[in-house]
């Protein structure tokens, strides 16, 4: 058995999607700032390829490490990137605006990026115990602490996507973890009411739903009471934190739900976006010869927007591989995660594949104009080195993970 | 089952609808409503418009607008929607005056096919008006309104304000980060390129929505906008009248003038000439045009006054004074007796004045500029002491004026003669030449100026400058420009006193050879040097100051192959020094001694 795990140390899906994703981002990014004004970004191509070179190094080089290896590091690395974030949250420009990246040498370092797969394996390391279920009270409650401490650090950034991003992974790990529908409702409800208390129907609407619910599953008084209550305060306090956010966050939240009308602004760009895809046809429109992405009426076409060029230029044909690609990759993520019978291989995986399935999702619909604007990249496609390193990181610890199915 | 337990189905499902979602928004937009995004993509035409702020304004030192922009019209037009289209092309052809292969040849160089590419600059009238009434037929085509340096007060001086003229690949490959971009304008020479940053201003951009023929239709605001800011505006101590009136002493010659306060080492005239028409820059130069330029023998593309070599001839003679004054402790007293020549090594060199001046001291030497005298005191002096006298007095490297390209002339010491002649190819006969300011000495006009300004100060003195202050209208405030304050060391005052009085004898006292610069009101001091050269007649040289007591103004004079210095350039000198003495320029210096006083 043991000369099984030293042959070959890939899984051959999880590779053939990545080489792919690669040869799209290559495309992608090329188009992107082949008529860019600045010298700075018509360079991006040729530092994406490094980092698609050094991306795909990391994963062959993960594919042979061991995940006992990891799990002994989690926390340390945690620790790192936890400290990381707080200094640059603590010693962020004065001047106000958002500051994420270290810079070393000219190269730009994003903390908050790699501590997306590492707060997985945290997350994973500390369930993989036994006694440690998420059904117990105590337990449930050092996960969260493991999810918000880098979240409420990373909105301060302020850096909404990656945040949420964090958030993302909390539950479908938890679930994975056998933690009771009972108390998935119980978490999910405050955010429901929240989202419902901007309108008193559709608040008494939640608020009685809950309620009988509550009813039904028969936990007891005081249980029972708490739960109600806690959704209350969370309605009457929204308008509150509502205010708190900045105002682009809002504008952004009114764009999206159709509340303001603002075709220069922020809907500029979804409208753009979307010009860009629809125009791209059936069979797009050809390598360099979108309109859009060339008369740079694209924002952020090589990054949060880069969708938008391959579905301009390639059309529906090609925004349909590049669905299905990713498609590929997270089913079979998944199915490794159910079959590797390792708890920490388990739950890392399906973690990670719960991130870069939720990135992947929010990105296409953000340009597609079925959901807002936050900023999110999207795996393995979008411009930028940390992210490019974090996905193939990512990727390769879902391929060394399938084969520690015999352990 | 592929996927057996309920989790993994559970997750797989929500993955399926959440891409199931993604692609029937796919399908609507790009299959079902394809046409409609196929239209708006067509007609969309926001574009990110530059709008270039206005070039700053140089001003003189009483606020007379030097140079000024004047609004002209650009042909340009997207090679993206122009160069496959026969009739845009036939068209452009017609009014560009040029084969439409030409034409599609030149849009082949455009950096960026989707960007206005700039056909032709300064379009006349009527090909506006022809553009104009095509506009249906012509998408891509478009004009846009462009600054043009004017000079209101007549003074072109390309040699000062330098020119416009389309960036180079080079400079666009360094200066594309500051927003730069092809058919740009950029400073080339003088002011314009050593000040082009601050003269540039900032470039603003403005998001337009336009329609199909390139017309806008509305503003839009956007991320990314922002409003020009114009450059910064440009006093120069330099005076218009002063150089209007040394051009037009200068129209049929070649050389110029150098005019200084000693007060503060303001540029009051810089005239070099022949010069060239800075407009023939701002169009597109035909090829045939820049090689007539750069082949004219009277070489107009030479600022000569900080870029051209020439020996100084006898107005250098002062510094072989003063290093025999310091060095070998000479009585200025001490008589020699000229014959029109003398004999030194078995080689006959000769007085300019055939007859011989006689018995004279160094008083009188300077008076007639007699060469047997100064023969005689070079040899007492080593040429190292020498060079480093010369070296004192700024001679030997740049004076540092804020114009690009100064040259910093050549100092002889024994390291450059050896190098030259061989380590035993000379010997201190040398000097005799040199002393005289002639050999392998050779001087730019500026640093003429700069040593008579060193000499009416007695030592002090502020290195030469054209700007004096610069208005930023984003802070709305003047910032001036720090005046350096510099002292020759190591010669003494009694050195200074011997050589002005020397100098005032050359103009003030009968038979010196500056005489033709004395005005009757102001006591006016200087030199005259006539240098022999290997381009035929000798160089006319003039250097001095006025007034003598309270030295206000330092002016050198040169006029290239002009003949003898007191004949040629002497009387350039006093038109030059009556026209600053007249009431408009002292009026102006006293007022500027008020403000000198009060801190």
């Amino acid at each position: 058995m043991l000369r099984e795990i030293n042959k070959v140390q890939v899984d051959w899906v999880i590779l053939g999607c990545i080489l792919l994703f690669s040869l799209y981002s290559l495309m992608a990014v090329y188009s992107a700032t082949y008529s860019a004004d600045l010298p700075q970004v018509q360079q991006n191509f040729n530092k994406q390829v490094v980092w698609i070179i050094l991306g795909l190094v990391v994963f062959f080089v993960l594919s042979y490490i061991p995940l006992n290896v990891i799990f002994t590091l989690t926390y340390f690395a945690y620790g790192i990137m936890i400290f990381l974030i707080l200094i640059l949250d603590i010693f962020g420009p004065a001047g106000g605006g958002a500051r994420r990246w270290f810079e070393l040498g000219g190269l730009k370092f994003q903390p908050s990026e790699f501590m997306k797969p590492i707060l997985v394996l945290a997350l994973a390391r500390y369930l993989t115990p036994e006694q440690h279920t998420p059904n117990k009270i105590r337990h449930l409650a050092v996960a969260f602490m493991l999810v918000l401490l880098p979240f409420v650090l990373v909105l301060k950034q302020p850096d909404l996507g990656t945040s949420l991003v964090y958030m993302a992974a909390l539950i479908p790990v938890l679930y994975w973890r056998n933690l009771s529908a009972f108390i998935i409702f119980v978490i999910c409800s405050p955010a429901i009411s929240f989202i419902a208390s901007f309108n008193y129907y559709t608040f008494f609407a939640v608020i009685a739903i809950i309620t009988v619910v509550l009813h039904l599953a028969k936990r007891g008084k005081l249980v029972g009471w708490t739960i109600f209550t806690v959704n209350i305060m969370v309605g009457l306090l929204a308008p509150v934190v509502w205010n708190r956010l900045h105002a682009y966050q809002q504008q952004r939240i009114f764009t999206f739900l159709g509340l303001v009308s603002d075709p220069q602004g922020v809907g500029y760009q979804i409208i753009q976006s979307i010009v860009a895809i629809g125009s791209g046809g059936f069979w797009g429109k050809g390598l360099l010869q979108g309109t859009q992405t060339q008369l740079r009426f694209l924002p952020a076409q090589h990054t949060d927007f880069i969708f938008s060029v391959l579905a301009e230029e390639w059309g529906f044909f090609g925004s349909m591989l590049i669905l299905a690609t990713f498609l590929i990759f997270l089913t079979r993520g998944i199915r490794i995660a159910s079959y590797v019978d390792y708890r920490f291989a388990s739950l890392t995986v399906i973690g990670l594949v719960t991130i870069i399935a939720f990135q992947c999702i929010i990105n296409l619909g953000m340009t597609m104009g079925v959901m807002p604007v936050t900023g999110v990249p999207l795996p393995f496609i979008s411009y930028g080195g940390s992210a490019m390193l974090t996905n193939m990181f990512m990727a390769g610890v879902i391929s060394r993970a399938a084969k520690e199915r015999y352990l | 089952m592929f996927f057996l337990d309920r989790k993994s189905r559970i997750f797989v499902a929500l993955i399926f609808l959440s891409f199931i979602i993604l692609a029937v928004q796919l399908l609507r937009l790009q299959i079902v409503q394809r046409e409609k995004y196929i239209e708006h993509s067509e007609k969309n035409r926001v574009r990110r418009v530059r709008l270039l702020p206005p070039r700053g304004i140089i001003y003189d030192r009483s606020g007379r607008v030097l140079v000024d922009n004047h609004p002209v019209y650009a042909l340009s037009a997207i090679p993206y929607q122009c160069r496959n289209d026969d009739k845009i092309l036939q068209f452009l052809s017609t009014v560009l005056h040029e084969p439409p292969s030409a034409i599609k040849q030149r849009f082949r160089t455009a950096e960026n096919p989707f960007s206005p590419f700039k056909l032709c600059r300064n379009i006349d009238y009527s090909t506006l008006v022809l553009v104009e009434e095509h506009r249906m037929d012509l998408p891509g085509v478009e004009y846009e309104i462009e600054a043009r340096r004017v000079y209101p007060s007549g003074i072109k001086a390309p040699h000062v304000f330098g020119y416009l003229g389309e960036i180079t690949k080079e400079e666009l490959k360094k200066r594309q980060p500051e927003g730069l971009m092809q058919g740009d304008l950029v400073g080339k020479k003088g002011l314009e390129r050593m000040y082009d940053r601050d003269l540039r201003g900032s470039t603003g951009y403005d998001y337009v929505e336009v329609d199909a023929y390139g017309r806008k239709i509305k503003d839009l605001i956007a991320e990314g906008e922002k409003p020009p800011i114009r450059g910064r505006d440009f006093y120069l101590t330099m005076d218009a009248t002063l150089q209007v009136q040394a051009e037009s002493l200068f129209v049929d010659k070649r050389g110029g003038v150098v005019m200084l306060d000693v007060r503060d080492g303001g540029v009051l005239v810089l005239c070099s000439k022949p010069d060239f028409d800075p407009e023939l820059f701002t169009t597109t130069l035909s090829a045939e045009a820049w090689q007539n330029l750069v082949n004219d023998p009277a070489k107009p593309l030479y600022d000569r006054m900080i870029q051209s070599l020439y020996p100084p001839g006898s107005t250098f003679k002062m510094i072989v004074a003063a290093a025999a004054l310091e060095t070998q402790d000479y009585d200025p007293n001490t008589t020699a007796i000229c014959n029109g020549a003398a004999i030194f090594g078995g080689r006959v060199f000769n007085c300019w004045y055939g007859e011989g001046h006689g018995s004279l001291n160094l008083y009188d030497a300077f008076r007639v500029s007699c060469n047997v005298y100064f023969y005689h005191l070079s040899l007492g002096v080593r040429v190292n002491d020498w060079a480093e006298c010369s070296r004192r007095f700024g001679f030997g490297s740049p004076t540092g004026i804020d114009l690009p390209g100064e040259e910093k002339g050549i100092v002889p010491d024994s390291v450059y003669l050896d190098h030259m002649f061989g380590r035993n190819g000379w010997n201190n006969g040398m000097m005799l030449n040199l002393g005289i300011g002639q050999g392998d000495l050779l001087v730019t006009p500026i640093q003429m100026a700069q040593f008579a300004m060193i000499l009416a100060n007695r030592g002090v003195y502020f290195p030469p400058h054209l700007v004096s202050k610069i208005h930023d209208p984003k802070q709305q405030r003047f910032f001036r420009q720090d005046i350096i304050r510099r002292a020759v060391s190591g010669i003494s005052q009694q050195t200074f006193d011997t050589i002005l009085d020397g100098m005032y004898r050359c103009v003030n006292e009968a038979g010196g050879t500056g005489a033709r610069c004395r005005l009757h009101d102001v006591v006016v001091v200087g030199k005259t040097g006539t240098a022999q050269n290997p381009h035929g007649e000798d160089h006319a040289w003039f250097i001095g100051f006025a007034p003598y007591e309270e030295p206000e103004v330092a002016i050198c004079v040169l006029v290239e192959n002009g003949g003898g210095g007191g004949a040629t350039a002497a009387p350039i000198a006093a038109t030059m020094l009556r026209q600053y003495f007249s009431d408009a320029i002292k009026s102006d210096s006293i007022v500027k001694q008020a403000q000198a006083i009060t801190p």
